[in-house]
């Protein structure tokens, strides 16, 4: 595109340029990309946590081949996969849109309600996920929480469970810690893309004869696609990388039955003290975001790059 | 109303009911928590009203973790917006070499797990003396919350039409007089919904405080909230008011904001 102002020259524009990315691309320089090169290099050598200023030798790729070979490491990438990312992401967008539904329909109109609800979902959308995990992890807990004791009186069940600290437990508790602290977001996104659908669609459909869910499927759904393929991708980044949700609520426990990802990379390096291995899984972790992050581009990419 | 209209109605106020307990209750729970001493946390049917959780947690020190917090997010909330701000116009309005692949390194940032960043700055911030410092924080979370920032402010941008920072040029604004005369009024909305969310980033961090500061004054908040879990013995007053705390000043910044906020995450994503 050109600009239809020629007065200054294409220098000086140049110039502009450069002067207004500047700022921006030198501080990520340094505390992005500086980082993962050293982190790379790191990767492929026996670099300790005790021995810093020793600085670690060249092992190759040893430390990816031994990262690789466990299976404590698949089982760690399944529980990322899998229980953080594609559980908490697929429940909170059905639980999101039904919310959302709801938040549009007439119904809760009628019913006064749709004020207040909107303001409720402001809540657990405000609270910072280290509080959302503070406050679960009283409600979770087995001698006074909240919900043990309505569990309990509704005879679901006959003592108190411990839900972060039982293998059976465990995982759904996380994911409706997530689901708390982020639901907000999804529904209020969703709702925004409902309310963008015309409404002569939808009445034009129900003229022509079609019930509620064949205007939603054929209607409605097509519509809002593209909020709902931009939102996954952004919760799956969001997820994918989180630390602090696990960590903070099981410390990648009981035992390390929770471990994910981002926490086995901090285990290494801080608790091992061994900051190779360490390296060596937050390179992997890297790559997988980034060639998910570039399928993403090439797919929708026309709102990141047009 | 026909009985079937009132069945349908009877079943929405259920699952709102039913929501509105499931959004709040946790919230209910933190604020009431922190009026409480710990032996009637633990009690049925008791209540004993007090302010010693909050005393106790600003004796140990949430007064500085509070302030260390305000100062290094406001700091890099600032910087972040204005150097996504200048970024991002550039990215929207101009076309030059090497602009599709710097976009896609920039946005690239919000993929990479922070996690990743850990050990390199760890040992960047030893070398370099930037461990427990103001200075190094306030870039550390300038970095990490520029990638998110220009990619909201692109999605703002592509709503402000080119017509009008081009007809400043025609005018013979400067194209810094064109951004911060003409365009920047038109998106302060996006900006401002921008800045919130680069600031709660800041204030909700917890890992790249963990290993980078150390030293007990210069803990934030979230670092301050999680030493009140023991190994054995957790002092729940004391994390309810800690975390009252923490969310009051998310909350204020939501209340105003909250339409700005929730349109800007996928602004770009429904075509006119």
């Amino acid at each position: 595109m050109t600009l239809p102002a020629r007065r200054r020259t294409p220098r000086a524009d140049r110039i502009f340029v450069a002067l207004m990315l500047a700022p921006s691309l030198l501080i990520l320089a340094a505390f992005y990309l500086y980082p993962i090169l050293s982190n790379v290099w790191f990767s492929l050598t026996d670099l300790s946590l005790l021995k810093l200023r020793r600085g670690g030798s060249y092992i190759g790729l040893a430390n990816y081949a031994e990262a690789l070979g466990g299976a404590d490491f698949w089982r760690v990438v399944w529980n990322t996969a899998f229980w953080l990312t594609a559980v908490s992401v697929v429940v909170r967008l059905l639980l999101g849109m039904a919310l959302a539904l709801l938040l549009h329909s007439q119904a809760l109109l009628r019913l006064r309600l749709r004020t207040l609800m909107r303001l409720a979902l402001l809540v657990p959308w405000a609270t910072p996920p280290i509080v959302a995990v503070a406050v679960w992890r009283w409600l979770l807990n087995p001698q006074a929480g909240g919900v043990n004791r309505a569990l309990l009186w509704l005879g679901v069940i006959d003592q108190p469970v411990a839900f972060l600290a039982s293998t059976a437990t465990v995982w759904p508790a996380i994911v409706l810690i997530l689901l708390w602290n982020t639901l907000p977001v999804v529904t209020l996104t969703l709702l925004a893309a409902l309310q963008s659908v015309p409404q002569e669609l939808g009445e034009a459909a129900a003229l022509d004869g079609a019930g509620g869910v064949r205007i939603f499927r054929h209607v409605t759904l097509p519509h809002i696609m593209p909020t709902i393929a931009i939102l996954s991708m952004l919760m799956v980044f969001w997820t994918f990388n989180n630390f602090a949700y696990v960590w903070l609520a099981t410390g990648a426990g009981p035992g390390r039955y929770t471990d994910v990802l981002a926490t086995e990379v901090y285990l290494r390096g801080f608790v091992d003290f061994n900051l190779g291995s360490s390296a060596a899984i937050g390179v992997i972790m890297a790559i997988t975001m980034g060639t998910f992050g570039l399928i993403y581009v090439r797919v929708l990419g026309r709102r990141v790059t047009s | 109303m026909r009985p079937r209209a009132r069945i349908g109605d009877g079943a929405v106020l259920l699952a709102a009911v039913a929501t509105l307990v499931f959004l709040l209750y946790p919230a209910v729970v933190i604020f009431s928590g922190s009026l409480q001493t710990n032996e009637t946390l633990f009690a049925r049917n008791r209540f004993d009203l007090t302010w010693g959780n909050y005393r106790r947690i600003f004796d140990a020190g949430f007064g500085t973790y509070l302030s260390n917090s305000l100062v290094i997010c406001l700091a890099a909330t600032i910087v972040a917006t204005v150097v996504s701000v200048m970024a991002a116009y550039v990215f929207s309005r101009r076309r030059f070499r090497l602009r599709r692949l710097l976009l896609t390194g920039v946005v690239a940032g919000q993929w990479f797990p922070w996690v990743v960043l850990v050990t390199p700055l760890f040992i960047l911030f030893a070398r370099s003396g930037l461990t427990n410092s103001y200075t190094g924080m306030i870039l550390c979370y300038t970095a990490i919350s520029i990638p998110f920032s220009v990619y909201l402010l692109l999605g703002y941008l592509e709503t402000v039409p080119r017509e009008l920072d081009e007809a400043a040029l025609v005018d013979g604004c400067t194209p810094l007089g064109a951004l911060w005369h003409v365009v920047l009024p038109v998106m302060l909305p996006g900006v401002v919904a921008t800045a919130t969310y680069a600031f709660l980033l800041c204030w909700t961090d917890y890992l790249l405080a963990l290993a980078l500061l150390t030293r007990p004054d210069m803990k934030t908040l979230p670092l301050g909230l999680y030493q009140f879990f023991g190994e054995d013995t957790t002092d729940w007053g004391a994390v309810m008011a800690g975390s009252a705390v923490a969310t009051l000043p998310a909350l204020l910044l939501f209340l105003p904001l909250q339409r700005w906020l929730v349109s800007g995450l996928t602004a770009g994503s429904v075509k006119q």
